[in-house]
């Protein structure tokens, strides 16, 4: 479990800076991951989703603020690897050091036998590479490396940053499964990623935060249900004139699409079927429409972007009427 | 990974435990990289290849049966020019760290920044010193075979290696702490080279008294002074207490850096 109270991190609030300059890259964050399942850590780019991890492993100092791994800061631990295992930045390793090496300094240091080094070597298939310098290691060898890493004291809480990047499509599935085993065994999982797809199919629990401040934590199946959700239903009628129009006197916006259904926001289906009953139209089809994660994500994010793309091409494939 | 058990977490290791291993850690990455060992041929190459030079310019010289020179002078002028290489194991040990951001896996590590401190200090400055010693040894048996005139005694060996001791043991603190300090390999580099040679042999040069005052307060006048005896009109206890004083803020600089600051 990793309890969050309160962190808070300020850059340039040294008493040299000026004052103005002070900025607030989390903002009195509060919140728990839970243990038996995967946590979704989400944000823009610059929300603090890094700092926080950091943070959380007394890699950076908070302004105010404290986070405890199985209930202690982790700074304090004195075998860490077996309480807590991290990949936070695959780049972040010797080059001139071969990845065996690396793990054995990481063994070493937490009191681990040298048989479980091979042993990791071998769960995330590294196999003889793992003899050869990381200078020579492609980006998804290095996320190998560092989640090798992270499970080699066999701990209870793991954190991932963006642990996909860089990776290829068996990759991913591999960290998909992995991350899901990982959850399953009981230990707890947060795991940053941009990649709303994946996380939609790998997160059971969501922390969405946006330019330092948390804006959901939640359950996966509660924010695709919430009121960010914006629920839509698609309906299919041979008289979509007469529907549309007893559906708008009802004050429900209704957008026509390309095959020729109405969409109805806001609405249920029972509604909509009751309206279209009342008037009597035939509904020919009646489904609600979930929307994906990652358009839930960019609505409730919408206001915290922080570097944001000065006009934004329109989507391909959608006709705009 | 065992499926479907984990183990509780463990009571923790008692500090002492934890020292040792951060200590055998430092000690791994010391020697995984080949850094390290290019550093140490390059002390092995000036250390032993100076000091060689040097008794064989002294086989024609003045040493005779009736006026004999102890060969440990061998070994100290190695030392003297093949310290930076040592320093510089010492100055990247730390910096390659800063530069490819293993510092952050390192806290990961051993998060515990005070035992980290021990065991990086610690295990750099036992490296650093012990292999300057052995070499400075080598010049010193080597120069006594290349010019049998010279004498070399168990007493002036132990003397003048505790001297080149207390030289590296001090110059590889102040390295240490310059890299923890300023995180970059070449102003760690820049820093140690001229506090340790460049500017003691320097400053006085210039004929400027505030200059050369200056200069007397720098590290490297203590290291030259250990070394080479030069100038004579200083005293042991002040180039110990300059030694001494300099690896002390070395220590404490580095020291709060690491302690104080982001990981980096």
């Amino acid at each position: 479990m990793i309890e969050v109270r309160g962190l808070t991190k300020q850059y340039g609030a040294s008493r040299w800076a000026h004052g103005s300059s002070a900025v607030r890259a989390v903002d009195d964050l509060t919140f728990d991951v839970q243990p038996g399942k995967v946590t979704g850590f989400l944000g823009p780019n610059g929300a603090g989703k890094s700092t926080t991890m950091r943070m959380v492993l007394g890699l950076d100092r908070p302004t105010s603020g404290s986070a405890l791994v199985g209930g202690r800061p982790f700074g304090r631990l004195g075998e860490p690897l077996r309480t807590a295992g991290a990949l936070l930045d695959a780049q972040a390793m010797h080059p001139g050091r071969s990845g065996r090496d690396h793990l054995r300094v990481a063994a070493r240091a937490n009191g681990i036998a040298l048989r479980r080094v091979d042993e990791v070597i071998d769960q995330v298939g590294l196999g003889p590479a793992a003899r050869r310098r990381v200078k020579g290691y492609s980006l998804g060898m290095r996320q190998r490396l560092g989640i090798a890493t992270a499970v080699l004291g066999d701990p209870a809480v793991l954190l991932f940053d963006e642990p996909m990047n860089g990776l290829d499509l068996d990759g991913v599935r591999w960290i998909r499964r992995l991350v899901r085993e990982l959850a399953d065994e009981g230990r707890t999982v947060l795991l940053s990623s941009h990649l709303m797809s994946e996380m939609e199919q790998t997160a059971d629990h969501l922390v969405i935060i946006g330019r330092g401040r948390l804006i959901a934590d939640a359950s996966m199946a509660e924010v695709m249900r919430g009121e960010s959700a914006r629920r839509q239903v698609q309906v299919r009628t041979p008289s979509p004139d007469e529907l549309a129009g007893a559906l708008l006197r009802r004050q429900l916006r209704v957008h026509p699409t390309d095959i020729g259904d109405l969409l109805v926001e806001g609405a249920s289906p029972e509604t909509v079927g009751d309206v279209a009953l009342e008037v009597g139209v035939a509904v020919h089809r009646l489904a609600e429409v979930h929307n994906s994660l990652e358009q839930i994500y960019l609505d409730l994010t919408g206001d915290s972007v922080q570097y944001r793309v000065a006009a934004e091409p329109q989507p391909a494939g959608q006709v705009q009427r | 990974m065992s499926a479907g058990v984990i183990a509780p977490p463990t009571a923790g290791a008692g500090t002492a435990t934890v020292l040792g291993r951060a200590a055998g850690a430092e000690w791994v990455r010391l020697r995984t990289v080949r850094t390290t060992w290019w550093c140490l041929i390059a002390a092995t190459v000036t250390i032993v290849g100076l000091g060689a030079i040097a008794a064989a310019d002294e086989a024609e010289g003045t040493s005779t049966a009736a006026n004999p020179i102890a060969a440990t002078f061998a070994g100290e002028y190695g030392v003297l020019l093949g310290q930076f290489a040592l320093l510089a194991l010492a100055v990247l040990a730390v910096t390659q760290e800063y530069a490819s951001g293993a510092i952050g896996p390192t806290l990961q590590w051993t998060p515990r920044r005070g035992v980290l401190l021990a065991a990086r200090f610690g295990v750099v400055a036992v490296v650093v010193t012990v292999a300057g010693v052995l070499l400075a040894l080598v010049a010193d048996v080597l120069a006594r075979w290349i010019d049998p005139d010279l004498t070399l005694s168990v007493g002036q060996a132990a003397d003048s290696l505790a001297r080149v001791a207390g030289v590296l043991l001090a110059g590889s603190v102040l390295a240490v702490g310059a890299g923890l300090l300023l995180r970059s390999t070449a102003a760690g580099l820049a820093t140690v080279f001229l506090l340790q040679l460049v500017l003691p042999l320097l400053l006085p040069s210039f004929g400027v008294q505030w200059m050369a005052d200056l200069g007397e307060w720098l590290p490297g006048t203590g290291a030259i002074w250990a070394l080479l005896g030069e100038p004579s009109s200083m005293s042991a206890a002040r180039a110990t207490a300059l030694l001494a004083g300099w690896s002390g803020v070395g220590l404490v600089a580095g020291g709060l850096s690491l302690l104080r600051r982001d990981a980096g």
